[in-house]
């Protein structure tokens, strides 16, 4: 009886099972197949070999870069965030969830030109710090509007799985460490903080990748002047018309989700620190 | 633990300095919803007639409802596959489970670039046509992992026993499941629903590789316009649907707040739990039915008339969209029109055939790429008696790329040259080099595509801008690596905005765009360097497997019309060829615009760009990434 039970409800998988084997893995299969063989169809490496070249090394290492530096900006922005957040009582009824996703249902390419419109050297910020006889900000087309944009547009995602671990954690249990003779700093660095990596991992690998990829948020506001692999992997697609070239590129990039995979693999083996 | 008034003003200020953040972008976007002005660089006053042309504009319209039955249909499937499927991998063992759960884990940490790529290879190797459908599944296959992230974690908590009690109890399997599993994952389900539906909503990239002609959603719609500087409707309307939502939410949420009162009586209970039940089921079933049925209503508009139809694939913002109207109106041919931002994005849709356009307006050099490339069909002339209209001087200049003048009508024609603001820039402009003054650095706009950055850099050494000449190119890769420093952005159809709002004093532009430029700040001037510049036409060429060949040919007629020629050039003010039509405009200081209608002397050093073959456009393109990556 048990066994049939389980066994029937496997099967309520099997759809899915198809879905992702037709949509997610022969895709994948696909890219990798463009990536090993060139325009004439012979089977080459030179599309992976094609990552070691100058420029493309240094367009990786810029987005290794500004993605590090902004999940790090994140992960700073979003932990006292999500701590207050924890702590108040907003908590119920997702509220909170709600307001970092209310942004989401205004268009994010208008939302990332509303930031040109902010950040042009007669924008919005700087005539409001000219009006207050304040030193002008020009960060418009520079890797830090770039790092702004990523900020921007990733925040959420850095600061939903954090909270959601921080609201979990049992609150007899923080109580029991002050009572042990724990100051705050100890309570948060041996309890809090451990009880909340889950979550910091997720957020990291959530907020990294779209960061590492991404192509729209360099365009827009660096000024097309600053190169990322995202935007490499895009010209290949759409103006060098060379698809073998950019896919041998995205399986290269491929290599940054594996270990992401590892990294939830190892340290979120739970998955309590999903986004939502 | 307890919270000093100290830091509880500062957790106070923390919240609303991140709040600042992640709403003034949106705040800015509400603004410019009423702006007088159609570009947002500048302040023109305050309206509200873009919230009345809305809904007039059926283009949006459709736009928005294929947005949102596409993310209601694929949250829906999505939520229904992923619940299932959450249930069966909670049952599997182990290490099933571990790669079920990692292949689930690959669309959501992949780059969007990536999978919406390998989705479109998955279609074209299978033939799939593009269009709705495609986007369809392309949403469900990133929808469900968010469905089954969100369900998982709730599985987990639920009590197995109470199931299996209820099966010992005599419930079947399916009456436990509804009465005993749904109810305790149910606030999952709700959120998997819901986060689907906002990331259908929100994605761009992968829609932008895997859909087809005709079918937009907002995303694509406001990609395709950020060319032209997006249309004030479509920030009328996102206004709309911010407000919407935050109205939904703040209704939803202003009820648990009166659970604090407990001194309530039971008329009071009664009409709290009524209230609740209208906010929480019926306001979103309204919703919901109003959705649908528009949806419907404008899909059976948009989808009437598919046998007598035209697929017609534009630069975008480069037609007056009354014209379509008055097109479809006067022959009964309905257009389906699908936009496109370069040349180069254009070429690939074309040669995989996995799209059949019926009628294309590349320029000059592509064209003759499609031709040698065996793409193209000859157009039949008798069809195209309007063709007398065209002045013969650009019929003898097409004969660069279209040698017998069989494959294609000029429709625009124009030259590069440099903008500059007459306030910011003393000097007689009149060369090339003053874009490598270091007196306006950072106050340089330069064209950020392969061919116009280096035609220009080579005009200005003395060479000819389809040069294939290593030295020569690696010289203008140099010059053009000394200018990056100067430079403010490297730009395509920005430089208008940027231009008319005085954020740089020169620019790079093509002589179209000027026109409407210096109508909106006349302290702007457009000069073609007496190096000589890049002279070119957009022409309407038909594929070779263009299914509607009699339409697209009646189409290219109607638009030679001297009408209908000039209903254009004042829309998109990029200079006809149309002859007749440019004796029927009536201001002669536009009829006689040296912008629009250069006298020949001025044009003698300007060349056509030619195709140079795969070769040199790869050489041209290493050269181009050697440079942006400076």
């Amino acid at each position: 009886m048990k066994n049939k039970s389980r066994i029937s409800k496997q099967l309520l998988a099997f759809p899915y099972q198809l879905w992702a084997a037709a949509f997610i893995v022969i895709p994948l299969l696909m890219i990798l197949y463009y990536g090993l063989i060139n325009q004439e169809h012979e089977f080459t490496l030179e599309n992976l070999a094609r990552i070691t070249t100058p420029e493309t090394l240094k367009s990786l290492g810029l987005a290794i870069l500004l993605s590090l530096v902004s999940t790090l900006i994140c992960l700073v922005l979003a932990y006292p965030l999500a701590m207050i957040l924890a702590n108040s009582n907003l908590k119920q009824s997702g509220f909170v969830v709600l307001i970092f996703i209310l942004p989401m249902w205004m268009n994010s390419l208008l939302r990332t030109i509303a930031w040109q419109n902010l950040l042009e050297k007669n924008g919005v910020i700087n005539q409001l710090l000219e009006a207050l006889h304040l030193p002008s900000l020009n960060i418009i087309n520079t890797p830090s509007a770039i790092v702004l944009g990523m900020v921007y547009n990733f925040l959420p995602f850095m600061v939903l799985p954090i909270y959601t671990v921080l609201s979990k954690i049992d609150k007899d249990v923080i109580t029991a460490a002050r009572d042990l003779g724990a100051n705050s700093i100890q309570t948060f660095a041996r309890i809090i903080l451990p009880l909340s990596t889950p979550g910091i991992i997720s957020g990291i690998t959530m907020v990294f990748v779209p960061a590492l990829t991404t192509f729209v948020i360099s365009d827009l506001l660096g000024g097309s002047k600053i190169l990322l692999i995202g935007n490499v992997i895009e010209q290949e697609f759409k103006q060098g018309n060379n698809w073998n070239a950019g896919s041998g590129l995205s399986l290269v990039l491929m290599i940054f989700i594996v270990i992401s995979m590892a990294l939830i693999a190892k340290y979120d083996k739970e998955g309590e620190g999903n986004v939502f | 633990m307890k919270t000093k008034p100290i830091s509880n003003a500062l957790q106070k200020l923390y919240l609303v300095l991140i709040f600042v953040l992640l709403y003034a972008p949106i705040v800015t976007l509400i603004v410019l919803s009423f702006n007088k002005s159609k570009t947002r660089a500048k302040w023109g006053g305050f309206t509200t007639s873009w919230y009345a042309s809305l809904f007039e504009n059926t283009q949006i319209m459709n736009a928005l409802y294929t947005t949102l039955i596409i993310a209601l249909l694929s949250a829906l499937i999505a939520t229904l596959i992923g619940t299932a499927a959450s249930i069966g991998i909670q049952s599997m063992n182990r290490r099933y489970r571990t790669f079920l759960m990692g292949v689930t884990n690959i669309p959501m940490l992949n780059a969007d670039i990536v999978t919406g790529i390998s989705l479109m290879l998955l279609f074209i190797a299978f033939r799939f046509t593009l269009g709705f459908t495609t986007i369809l599944l392309a949403h469900i296959t990133f929808n469900i992992p968010y469905v089954i992230l969100s369900v998982m974690p709730k599985l987990k908590q639920t009590n197995k026993s109470t199931y299996e009690a209820a099966m010992d109890l005599g419930a079947s399997p399916l009456y436990a499941f509804f009465k005993v599993l749904l109810p305790d994952i149910f606030p999952g389900v709700i959120t998997g629903f819901f986060l689907s539906f906002t990331m259908s909503l929100d994605d761009f990239i992968i829609t932008h590789f895997t859909k087809g002609p005709g079918v937009d959603t907002l995303s694509t719609k406001i990609y395709s316009e950020v060319r032209k500087g997006i249309k004030p409707e479509i920030y009328a309307l996102s206004t709309i649907m911010f407000v919407t939502v935050l109205l939904l939410l703040f209704l939803v949420n202003l009820n648990p707040e009166e659970n604090k009162t407990k001194k309530l009586t039971a008329a009071k209970v009664k009409s709290r739990k009524r209230s609740r039940i209208f906010f929480r089921r019926v306001v979103p079933a309204i919703l919901f039915v109003v959705i649908l049925t528009s949806g419907i209503f404008y899909a059976t508009k948009a989808g009437a008339n598919t046998e007598n139809q035209v697929i017609v694939y534009n630069w975008g913002e480069y037609i007056d969209p009354e014209v379509l109207t008055i097109f479809e109106e006067e022959t009964g041919i309905s257009v389906i029109y699908e936009e496109y931002e370069t040349n180069e994005i254009m070429y690939p849709k074309i040669q995989s055939g996995a799209i059949a356009y019926d009628v294309v307006c590349p320029s000059d050099y592509m064209i003759q790429r499609m031709l040698e490339n065996d793409l193209l069909a000859e157009i039949d002339f008798d069809n195209i008696p309007n063709l007398a209209n065209i002045d013969p001087t650009y019929l003898e200049q097409s004969r660069q790329f279209d040698p017998e003048n069989k494959y294609s009508v000029p429709y625009c024609w124009g030259t590069v040259g440099i903008l500059y603001n007459k306030t910011m820039v003393d000097e007689t402009v009149d060369s090339w080099a003053i874009l490598w003054d270091e007196k306006y650095k950072d106050s340089i706009l330069m064209q950020d595509s392969v061919r116009d950055a280096f035609g220009i850099t080579l005009k200005y050494l003395g060479y000819s801008l389809n040069s294939t000449d290593l030295d020569e190119l690696t010289q203008a890769k140099e010059m053009l690596i000394a200018q990056k420093p100067l430079v403010q952005a490297y730009v395509v159809d920005q430089v208008r905005d940027k231009m008319i709002g005085n954020e740089a004093a020169l620019g790079v532009i093509y002589s179209g765009e000027a026109i409407y430029t210096q109508q909106e700040n006349p302290d702007l001037e457009y000069v073609i360097p007496k190096e000589g510049s890049n002279i070119w036409i957009d022409s309407w060429v038909i594929p070779k497997d263009a299914k509607h060949k009699e339409n697209a040919e009646a189409f290219i007629n109607f638009l030679c019309r001297a009408d209908i020629a000039l209903m254009n050039f004042e829309y998109i003010t990029y200079s006809t060829p149309n002859k007749a039509a440019r004796e029927l405009i009536e201001d002669p200081e536009i009829r006689d615009s040296k912008i629009a209608f250069p006298t020949p002397d001025e044009l003698v050093n300007c060349e056509t760009f030619r195709f140079l073959g795969d070769k040199y456009d790869a050489i041209y393109n290493e050269l181009w990434r050697e440079l942006k990556s400076e």
